[in-house]
């Protein structure tokens, strides 16, 4: 039944480890998480602890049992988690703490997800396994937050669809396109919003070969410069799965590719490049 | 009884593994189970067994083995006696026809299980005598070559049973092959209950899973949504899988314009998560030996809009009550169907219910009772196997019922072992 055995006891057990420790993972839709240790048996305190990956910084949340005999930790939306990789350890007592593996991560409540925004920040956390087969937290925390909803690429341009959370849209809003390179040009892109929500074109022919990032000013120069994103569903690395065409751009120099994309962040950016 | 399996590759990831591995494991609560695996590609199974089933392999393939044989000169003279025309044949050779008759000559079992046809032919021809013999169909009759199925004809009269996952199956095999004596019946595969919340039908998400393999047609799927979107621009569509379609299907989304609706998922492991974001679950097969996603989906309370190809879907899903089909290869059909339970909430939510409640009976222990009220009478019926000459009783005494009460268990955890990401 595919039931977890709790030790491996067939004949290769001289060849195995123990098995690490699981943690079921529930989301609900105001940015908490609980932590569900299966296959553990208490020994005096325990704690489930978070470490974000290249800093000193950590989180332990104690593990206590609950109604169904497992041990369970919460990290409530109230805990502030800077954003960044935070890898899952189960710590028993005095032992060493254990990297945990992903049981049955429940995120149903993340799918379309609309938080308030009313504190003024968005934050999202969203458990995932990594390469190496280890639970991990991803969080963001954006305060203000702009959110990527629909793109849409037609007549030479990309359309972005989006949501403000923790500001307004001012008239003075508009959108800048940056590149990462010094010195850095900078594109404006009128902004039209009608309540929290904002649209904007980025015209290709405006670009040259590079990376664009997306930002959008929602009081006008004065403002904050908020980083566009997609943060606000169950998916941990949009790249691979929010993919979209790309275009190609004849210029002087030769065609070029453009698109947009999710980076590692999960910002939104457009990349121009040479079509081979 | 003591029962043993006899398997491609226990190490892998395929639907017959994770299916060995469900009926293993529950009988193995009142059952002395084994699981032979042919070859051993890598250290541990994939998926988890119950400490209580063995695993042990007749040829070690893994490169950074002591005892790698990948390189014998046996394994690289062709298989004579697994059968010619069988998908896996490349795989077997001289080297293996010798362990598998080596291992059938003399293994201590009541019950031998064959998983696949070439396995079911060495089950016939090299089993000591004794043991019943029970080769088990997952793929069916008629996809096999013609090459193969001559092989079979020839084999499989000397087994006790041969059984299929769908009725329509063990039909084609009782009217095509003379078989006298040997027992066909259907017995379906097994899915355990997901150890989480079944949907609840409120979110506007279609879900399908699968390989992205032609046969699975998800291109019909795609271009089926393209109407869905025209109606009903707050549904969306997620296709879990990873496959050789995947770029084509790519293209088909983005020159139809729908990467905002539609989105290629990659492989998931569990999948059961994410068949509970779902509220109706998408199969556009042309061709389903059986259909386990469907059964997957609606454990998970959704209802399933799946095409009627054989031989699987019609089998599983009652039409209208706990899931619709729809005619194969047809994209307006698809539409159809998933517009009837996107519009219409109240019906969306009845047949999610009657999804959950109807997939009960593929339940590991409601299967593994089937398997051993099978092994059961044919262990009694003498011939080949007295019951007599059974090693101990049929039960395992620990603690068992007799009768075969299996428990319900919630298995959620279906997961793969550490250092394994599908």
């Amino acid at each position: 039944m595919m039931t977890l055995a709790p030790q491996p006891t067939h004949q290769h057990a001289d060849e195995d480890t123990a098995m690490p420790p699981r943690a079921d993972c529930t989301a609900d839709s105001a940015g908490g998480l609980t932590f569900d240790l299966t296959d553990t048996t208490e020994a005096g305190a325990a704690h489930l602890v978070l470490r974000l990956r290249g800093s000193d910084e950590e989180v332990s949340l104690p593990l206590t049992p609950s109604a169904d005999g497992r041990l369970r930790a919460a990290l409530p939306s109230s805990v502030a988690l800077p954003e960044g990789r935070w890898d899952a350890y189960a710590q028993m007592a005095d032992g060493e703490p254990e990297r945990l593996v992903p049981g049955l991560n429940d995120l149903r409540s993340l799918v379309d997800r609309v938080p308030s925004g009313a504190r003024g920040h968005v934050a999202v956390r969203i458990p995932y396994v990594t390469k190496h087969g280890n639970l991990t937290v991803r969080s963001w925390l954006r305060a203000p937050h702009a959110e990527a909803g629909e793109l849409h690429i037609e007549d030479g341009g990309l359309s972005v669809y989006g949501r403000v959370y923790g500001v307004a849209l001012t008239p003075d809003a508009y959108a800048e396109i940056r590149t990462r390179h010094e010195p850095s040009p900078l594109l404006k892109a009128e902004v039209t919003a009608d309540g929290t929500a904002f649209r904007f074109t980025v015209a290709y022919g405006a670009l040259a070969e590079g990376t664009w990032d997306l930002w959008l000013r929602p009081a006008g120069e004065s403002g904050p410069r908020v980083r566009i994103a997609r943060l606000l569903d169950d998916i941990a690395d949009k790249k691979p799965i929010f993919a979209y065409p790309k275009v190609t751009l004849e210029t002087e120099d030769g065609p070029l590719l453009a698109g947009p994309y999710y980076t590692a962040d999960n910002d939104l950016s457009v990349s121009v490049t040479a079509a081979s | 009884m003591h029962i043993s399996f006899l398997i491609h590759n226990a190490y892998g990831i395929g639907g017959t593994i994770r299916t060995t591995y469900n009926l293993a494991n529950t009988l193995a609560e009142q059952h002395d189970v084994e699981i032979v695996s042919v070859f051993r590609h890598r250290d541990e199974p994939v998926f988890a067994l119950d400490p209580r089933v063995r695993v042990r392999h007749l040829v070690d393939n893994r490169n950074e083995s002591p005892g790698y044989e990948g390189e014998d000169a046996e394994h690289r003279r062709p298989a004579r006696v697994f059968p010619r025309g069988e998908l896996r044949h490349d795989q077997y050779s001289v080297l293996t026809d010798r362990r598998i008759a080596e291992h059938l000559a003399t293994v201590d079992a009541d019950v031998l299980v064959g998983t696949r046809p070439g396995l079911n032919v060495h089950l016939a021809r090299d089993t000591r005598r004794g043991p019943v013999r029970v080769g088990q169909e997952h793929l069916t009759l008629d996809s096999h070559s013609t090459v193969l199925r001559a092989g079979l004809s020839a084999a499989y009269p000397r087994l006790d049973a041969i059984t299929t996952t769908t009725k329509a199956d063990a039909i084609a095999y009782r009217h095509k092959m003379r078989l006298p004596g040997v027992r066909v019946e259907a017995v379906p595969n097994s899915v355990p209950a997901p150890g989480i919340e079944p949907a609840d039908g409120s979110g506007k998400w279609v879900v399908a899973a699968g390989r992205l393999a032609p046969v699975k047609r998800y291109d019909l799927l795609i271009k089926a949504f393209d109407r869905v979107r025209g109606e009903r621009p707050d549904w969306r569509l997620r296709i879990y899988g990873s496959g050789k379609q995947k770029d084509k299907l790519r293209a088909l989304i983005d020159d139809l314009g729908l990467y905002n609706h539609v989105y290629l998922m990659g492989r998931a492991h569990p999948i059961e998560p994410e068949w509970a974001k779902g509220s109706i679950a998408a199969v556009t097969s042309s061709l389903e030996s059986f259909g386990m996603t469907i059964v997957e989906a609606m454990r998970c309370g959704l209802p399933v809009v799946s095409t009627d190809c054989p031989h699987g879907p019609g089998e599983i899903i009652d039409n209208g009550v706990d899931g619709r089909l729809v005619k194969v290869g047809s994209v307006e059909a698809i539409a159809d169907g998933l517009l009837e339970l996107i519009n219409n909430d109240t019906l969306r939510h009845q047949m999610g219910g009657a999804a959950l409640k109807d997939s009960e009976r593929f339940d590991p222990s409601r299967i593994a009772e089937r398997y051993e009220s099978l092994f059961t009478q044919l262990a009694s019926r003498g011939g080949a196997s007295a019951v007599g000459r059974m090693r101990g009783s049929l039960h395992r005494t620990r603690g068992a019922l007799l009768g075969g009460a299996y428990a319900v268990r919630d298995a959620g955890r279906t997961v793969l072992k550490k250092g394994h990401t599908a």
